[in-house]
């Protein structure tokens, strides 16, 4: 600062050299005010040599006062900030807009000393832009000094009479002095925290002053304004009286005739009346600007017109308005212009605030807000945002609206606009628990106190902790840390954001317990009508039935019980969460149930950690899961593990496999405990699926894995049993060969396992022994793999075997070798390109392989004859094995673009070049469309919709599986099914009802290449009966209204039904049960073959 | 229950009416009706009518046969005709309360939807033309047209004059405002304006249009046709409509000083209509019938192209007023008379809606009668013809990812479907034609 000389007066009354070395330099020294708080200890000195030279003689000065001020200034939250602003304050040269000196108001305050000069200097340290307000107008320092109490009414007298730039002017001068004064007890208050819904509150009421202020000027410039009845509702925090600093004023303009004015007219005076409004407070002038004015939360927002007449506000509310408008009118407020107005629409609007909670969309609508809420955050901001994101500002006075709609409806208690007051009418009601209540109290004051701080230094609005050390600091000191104010302001905030965390489970579901369990009967407790209100808006459709679990889970005094009721509320809000919460918490129930009080069990549930959290999401998005883990519970305990839910090698399975059968004695038990590891392994499988991120194609190699080795395993112990039984030494090798799915290492939840059976007579061993051992085998193996067990049956399907259903299940090398060289027919070759040896004798594998290579790979590639054949077997498959009532849009495996589409598309090109090209000679599909697109057979264009299509269709159905526990053929047109497989294959929530919309596209793209590739040109289209799989049942069956009753005689593609397809039954396994062999499903081969003949 | 439905309750009650005709529209554009007695219409509002989708064409599967008409108590009028009855439009939802996915009106409510996401109103205004046939219809006679008028004739005593002042006076007592009505130049084929309105709206009132000329012309012992062509040697019957965006209050085809006061947004639009014209084509032009409009010559758009005044483009920019930039639209051309208006609504404001998106540049503009230049001066100018048929129609359609998006997959493929049978019959059809060249010379 340079030293003034401007003034021959004051240079007299200063008279002393400038610089340093004056006497008595000591009682500004360094280390002193390093103590004092300064952080520029050396600048400060000389900052406080010319204020102390300001004050006049230093001599006069008691010692005392030097200290006093030092202290003072120390108590600021930014001492040097404060002493650079108080200089400039004393620099006779300052003056304010007016002209006056700021010193001569500001010197005798500083003179004097005591609370006045605290209160100065501790504003001066807790914010620059208030600071330099004053330099611009010295006549608040006053204001700021004596401590004065707001008076929000003077905004409006300061602007009576007056228009224009000056009346914008004169309002903007009046709203900073109160904001001096608001600003000003809030800084010196010892208590902040405590103090902070008063500072909101009077916030707020100078923003409604402001905004009468602003009306009183806009009518002084609009013409004809006395016909027109204006009124400012205000909404969120200045209706809530919680206004932050710096904020956008949320508003909604009322407009209504005055006496005698026409009611249209009137509405244009009320629009340019709003819209004057709005501008004299956003414009900038020489004074600056207020804030926006935002009125977007108007009917129709920014599209809908500026003002609106009571009686449109009423159509629109009761027609238009959407959940989200209700809850922001709660915090509707009438802040200025016309207050009977204002009072007939609150009546108006209040009843239908409370009435929201029983709209029809009521839970997906908050559902989809509550994500808004949490999702808003930019990536970079999320670790320092106070406002947004998960547990920030915005989602504790979401949350606690919320539950203001859901228990307001019956409780007026309830309906405040306040955030902190309704949380304590909620605790008052036993809405929420006392002492959360109070932990969340407590939080969201210390976290609008922390967001009042930030912006008041530079009255910028801004969410956003800084990162910088010495605004930290400022932060810190401002809300009484001292020392590390920086690091401590900073653990604070850490402390209370763990706080928050919880902020749902705290809210929404822990009172739900106390509704249910007797835990400390002092309390108001929810009652069960609350907590059943509040289970359906949390997503619970049967909140009868969930009272009755969440009962069963907390009764009694044993440690399960005393565990499950601290877990619950978290549990619950994952469940929550969920695709079906219902289910998820029934589930919880079971396996509580039948775990009692293992050990481990609640020693894992007891951690709280990953593996509740994981438990909650697998038992509430997946039916087959469940059915798993009820069946054997113990099995539960690999999510306790995370290293558990890695896929084992299949040699690993094989090795478990073996040493739990050779553990027992007799072949039943044997069995069973080779079904028993896959039970296990499955549970871990669908586990890695849901729980641990498992990809597609892993879930299916590893589902491939396990059922080679339990195959090996069990072919094992039939093999021993047989031997044993006998008396005999083997006499045979033998051989599983996979098909379809299994041979293709794409096994899905729901598969079979389509299987030939080979033997080989061992040298010297007589080949009637051997075909009789191999028999009964396998006799032995499909008998031991069948019946109840804790896994879901593994359907043995041999029908793709020579013959078929007439031939021999087994047969040698040999014969199969005769058969195939005699007899083989297209098809079978087509399904011999996913023949792989899975369980057995290896050699005996590598011989089979070599004897059908010529058969699959055939050498120069299947002639033309054969690729018609295979076509017109497509298109005869594609007209008549659909079951009937499906959709061939649809279906995943026999649909257009389906599984079976692509496949023949692969399979096509395999049995032409693979004897060109090896990386054709594979069992999967996916490779085989690699390779092809390798090998320049296939373009990238083409390759790609047939790889999503199968991928996906894949997909859907391991989700259809893993969702319903029941396969699903289609997908499916039920919102909740197709929802719950979405969120399987973790899509976002709300996604499931684009789910069959995005499959159809899918398809539509592949079936377009399949068309092409597998047919050649496209075949003509007759319209009656092209090449489309048809009318389908959907087709424009030309039913008129008055002949209502459908053409029962006919099938699904409008042909007339015959009694039963002409076709080999053979190719065709019986229907199949389920995978939990619950109920024969009565359609035709699923898994089974894929390409079946005729 | 809100305030219109009230009102529409309460009206019923002091109107005395006996009879609800709840109305819906079928995936082709074919008008259905339910009745209900007034007793059971509140619950109609609140919780809708049950119907069996099955027995109207597109609208399910047999095995999801159950389907929900909610009536729209905004489109309640008393029928002038019918004594006692009055009508709703109505949406169709599944029996959870989701829009059907084969509710026409869903389908452009959702693409207005779209729209309204970029800050977009569509309006749209169509000339409906059609003709009027004398009662009873005798088959070996062939259709007899009510009068041998030409266009704009004054007919004295003409039937059509009578009859057209009849069903607009029924139109405006249902609501409907007509802006234009006049003799088309076929003999007995009429044509009325509509008043603008947003595309929602209109396509309710076309519907309307439809049952409202029908039971007029049979007051006047005629029936009316919208066939797109029911006479060979006479202009088919049309729908042009003129089409325009607005953001908030302003016209955003608008813009002083630009070329035809058409602004970018409006030049994109119009691009965009034409660049995406012939896949929408089956939909716009949906009857086998119509292909024979669009091929026969006159004043009917078969080249995708567009001028200012030229009538034989498929899009127009029309005469204009300098300054009155709130009428600054575009006429489409293509539409014929008996489209689903609300699908073709729907598609061709996504195509336009597309063209924006995408930045499509408008081909220059065609100044000369398309029909006089050759093939290959259209080549030169790159100018596409149409479809030619319904059969190719439906071939260019099923390669457009548009028209998917818009109708949806399940819509899109059950349309194609049905197309592809509608020609299929044509085809086995051995026409009049034939047997006239082919039966004695062969």
């Amino acid at each position: 600062m340079p030293p003034p000389d401007s003034t021959p007066a004051h240079a007299a009354a200063d008279g002393r050299p400038r610089s340093g070395g004056r006497p008595g330099g000591e009682r500004l020294g360094a280390a002193r005010l390093a103590r004092g708080g300064f952080q520029d200890s050396g600048r400060a000195g000389r900052l406080l040599e010319e204020v102390l030279g300001r004050l006049g003689s230093a001599d006069d000065e008691p010692e005392a006062d030097v200290a006093g001020l030092v202290a003072d200034l120390g108590a600021s939250a930014d001492p040097d900030a404060a002493l650079l602003l108080l200089v400039r304050l004393l620099d006779p040269r300052s003056t304010g807009a007016d002209g006056r000196r700021c010193d001569e108001v500001t010197l005798p305050v500083v003179r004097a000393g005591g609370e006045p000069r605290r209160r100065l200097l501790s504003l001066l340290g807790g914010s620059v832009a208030l600071g330099e307000t004053l330099l611009r107008h010295p006549e608040h320092v006053r204001d700021v000094a004596e401590g004065l109490s707001p008076e929000p009414w003077s905004i409006v007298e300061a602007v009576r009479g007056q228009q224009g730039r000056t009346g914008m002017d004169a309002l903007r001068v009046a709203y900073r002095c109160q904001l001096l004064r608001v600003a000003t007890a809030d800084l010196t208050s010892p208590e902040p925290v405590a103090l902070l819904p008063a500072v909101g509150g009077a916030l707020a009421d100078l923003a409604s002053a402001a905004l009468e202020g602003a009306l009183l000027l806009a009518r002084a410039e609009v013409e004809d304004e006395d016909t027109c009845a204006l009124t400012v509702v205000a909404m969120g925090k200045t209706g809530g009286r919680e206004l932050n600093y710096i904020s956008d004023v949320d508003v909604i303009f009322l407009a209504a005739p005055r006496s005698g004015a026409q009611e249209s007219a009137a509405l244009a005076v009320g629009g340019r009346l709003a819209t004057a409004v709005m501008r004299i407070c956003a414009e900038s002038t020489a004074e600056g600007t207020l804030w926006q004015v935002d009125a977007a939360l108007r009917p129709e927002g920014k599209h809908g017109p500026l003002v609106r007449s009571l009686d449109s506000h009423r159509e629109y509310y009761q027609r238009w308005a959407k959940t989200w408008e209700f809850q922001a009118l709660l915090k509707a407020r009438v802040v200025a212009g016309d207050g009977d107005l204002g009072r007939r629409w609150l009546e108006l609007v209040e009843p239908m605030v409370w009435e929201a909670a029983g709209r029809e969309n009521f839970v997906d609508e908050v559902q989809s807000m509550r994500r808004r809420v949490e999702q808003h955050v930019r990536r970079d901001e999320v670790d320092r945002q106070i406002k947004l994101g998960p547990g920030g500002l915005r989602d504790i006075e979401f949350s606690v609206q919320l539950l203001q709609l859901v228990h307001g409806r019956a409780d007026p208690a309830l309906r405040s606009r306040t955030t902190l007051e309704a949380l304590s009418a909620l605790r008052d009601g036993g809405y929420v628990g006392r002492e959360d209540a109070q932990a969340l109290d407590e939080a969201y004051r210390l976290l609008r106190c922390l967001e009042h701080r930030v912006q008041l230094h530079r009255m910028k609005r801004t969410h956003l902790m800084p990162t910088g050390e010495a605004d930290l600091r400022r932060l810190g000191r401002s809300l009484g840390e001292r020392g590390d104010a920086d690091r401590a302001v900073l653990q604070r905030w850490k402390g209370v954001r763990r706080e928050v965390r919880r902020l749902h489970e705290r809210l929404f579901y822990r009172p739900l317990l106390s509704a249910v369990a007797r835990l400390s009967s002092d309390e108001a407790r929810l009652s069960p009508e609350a907590a059943r209100a509040r289970l359906a808006a949390l997503g619970f459709r049967d909140p009868a039935g969930a009272m009755r679990h969440l009962e069963a889970l907390t009764e009694g005094v044993s440690r399960r019980a005393t565990i499950q009721r601290h877990l619950l509320p978290v549990m619950l809000s994952w469940f929550a969460d969920g695709a079906d919460p219902d289910a998820g918490l029934l589930a919880f129930r079971r396996l509580s149930d039948a775990l009692g009080t293992t050990h481990w069990y609640l020693g894992m549930l007891r951690d709280e950690g990953s593996a509740a959290q994981r438990l909650a999401r697998v038992l509430s998005s997946s039916r087959y899961a469940v059915d798993l883990l009820i069946r054997s519970p113990e099995t539960v305990a690999l999510l306790g593990d995370e290293a558990e839910l890695v896929a084992p090698d299949k040699d690993a399975l094989v090795a478990r496999m073996t040493a739990a059968a050779t553990r027992q004695e007799s072949a039943g038990e044997a069995f069973a405990s080779v079904r028993s590891v896959r039970a296990r392994e499955l549970v871990r499988i669908v586990l890695g699926d849901l729980a641990a991120g498992w990809e597609g194609p892993l879930v299916r190699q590893a589902l491939s894995d396990l059922t080679d080795a339990y195959l090996e395993g069990a072919l094992g112990v039939a093999t021993r049993r047989v031997l044993a039984r006998r008396g005999e030494e083997a006499a045979a090798a033998l051989l599983l060969v996979g098909m379809g799915r299994l041979g293709g290492r794409e096994v899905g939840y729901a598969s079979d396992a389509d299987v030939m059976f080979v033997y080989d007579p061992l040298p010297e061993a007589s080949s009637e022994l051997a075909a009789e051992q191999a028999v009964e085998i396998v006799t032995e193996l499909r008998k031991g793999l069948t019946g109840p067990g804790p896994d879901p049956v593994l359907e043995l399907d041999a029908g793709l075997r020579p013959e078929g259903k007439a031939g021999p299940l087994v047969r040698s090398l040999e014969g199969y070798r005769s058969y195939y060289e005699r007899w083989s027919a297209g098809w079978e070759s087509q399904a011999l390109l996913r023949a792989r040896p899975v369980a057995g004798d290896a050699g005996l594998g590598e011989a089979f392989a070599e004897m059908v290579r010529p058969l699959r790979w055939p050498d120069g590639g299947i002639d033309d004859a054969a690729v018609r054949e295979i076509r017109k077997l497509k298109a005869r498959m594609e007209a008549e094995r659909l079951p009937r009532g499906a959709d061939p849009r649809t279906h995943l495996k026999l649909g257009m673009g389906g599984l079976s589409d692509v496949e023949w598309v692969a399979q096509l090109l395999q049995l032409q070049h693979a004897h060109d090209h090896p990386g054709l000679r594979t069992t999967s599909t996916i490779e085989a469309l690699r390779a092809a697109g390798e090998a320049g057979l296939l373009s990238d264009q083409d390759q790609e919709p047939l790889v999503q299509a199968w991928c996906i269709a894949s997909q859907l159905r391991d989700a259809g599986i893993v969702w319903r526990g029941r396969p699903v053929d289609s997908v499916p047109s039920d919102l909740r099914d197709a929802e719950g497989m979405s969120r399987v294959m973790r899509r976002g929530p709300g996604s499931g009802a684009s789910l069959a919309q995005d499959w159809r596209r899918t398809a539509r793209h592949a079936r377009e290449v399949v068309e092409r590739l597998l047919y050649g040109n496209r075949p003509p289209r007759t319209g009656a009966e092209g090449e489309t799989p048809g009318r389908a049942a959907g087709s424009p069956s030309r039913t008129r209204p008055d002949a209502p009753s459908r053409d029962r005689r006919t099938d699904g593609f409008g042909r007339p039904r015959v009694a039963s397809p002409p076709r080999d039954a053979g190719h065709f396994p019986p229907p199949r049960r389920d995978p939990f062999g619950r109920s024969p499903r009565g359609r035709r081969g699923e898994d089974g073959p894929g390409p079946a003949g005729p | 229950m809100n305030r219109q439905q009230e009102y529409v309750l309460r009206t019923i009650e002091e109107r005395d009416i006996r009879f609800v005709r709840l109305w819906f529209t079928d995936l082709m554009g074919t008008l259905k009706s339910v009745a209900v007695a007034p007793a059971e219409l509140e619950q109609a509002f609140t919780e809708g009518i049950g119907i069996d989708g099955s027995v109207i064409e597109g609208f399910t599967r047999v095995y999801e046969a159950d389907m929900i008409v909610q009536p729209d108590a905004d489109t309640f009028q008393v029928l002038p005709w019918r004594d006692r009855t009055a009508r709703m439009f109505c949406d169709i939802n599944m029996p959870d309360g989701t829009p059907a996915a084969t509710d026409s009106r869903n389908i452009l409510r959702r693409t207005l939807d779209r729209a309204g996401e970029q800050g977009f109103t569509f309006y749209t205004h169509p000339e409906i033309e059609f003709y009027l046939f004398k009662e009873p219809y005798d088959r070996t006679l062939g259709p007899a047209p009510v009068d041998q008028a030409g266009y704009f004739d004054h007919v004295a005593r003409g039937d059509g004059h009578d009859f057209r002042r009849g069903a607009i006076e029924m139109l405006e007592q249902m609501g409907i405002s007509v802006e234009f009505s006049h003799h088309e130049g076929g003999p007995g084929q009429q044509e009325i304006d509509l008043r603008y309105a947003d595309a929602l709206s209109m396509a309710d009132n076309i519907m309307t249009f439809r049952t409202v000329v029908r039971e007029v012309a049979l007051h006047e012992k005629a029936f009316a046709t919208f066939m797109p062509k029911p006479l060979a040697q006479h202009p088919g019957s049309g729908m042009h409509t003129h089409v325009s965006l607005f953001e908030g209050d302003s016209n955003a085809f608008y813009e002083p000083g630009a070329d035809y006061e058409l602004s970018q947004t409006g030049r994109r639009f119009m691009a965009g209509v034409l660049m995406h014209s012939r896949e929408i084509c089956a939909v716009t032009n949906q009857w086998v019938n119509s292909y024979k409009r669009l091929w026969g010559g006159g004043e009917a758009p078969a080249h995708v192209c567009w001028g200012h005044n030229n009538r034989s483009a498929l899009a127009r920019v029309p005469m204009y007023s300098v300054g009155r930039g709130h009428s600054r639209r575009v006429e489409v051309r293509s539409i014929d008379a008996a489209c689903n208006p609300y699908l073709t609504y729907a598609l061709v404001l996504a195509s336009g809606l597309r063209g924006i998106k995408e930045g499509y540049d408008l081909p220059p503009e065609a100044e000369d009668d398309v029909w006089v230049l050759t093939d290959a001066e259209r080549r030169a100018m790159g100018i596409d013809p149409l479809p030619q048929s319904l059969g190719e129609a439906v071939a260019v359609m099923e390669g457009s990812e548009l028209a998917a998006e818009v109708l949806g997959e399940q819509v899109f493929d059950f349309y194609l479907r049905n197309k592809w049978q509608e020609w299929g019959d044509y085809r086995s059809q051995v026409t009049q034609f034939e047997l006239d060249r082919y039966l004695l010379h062969l």
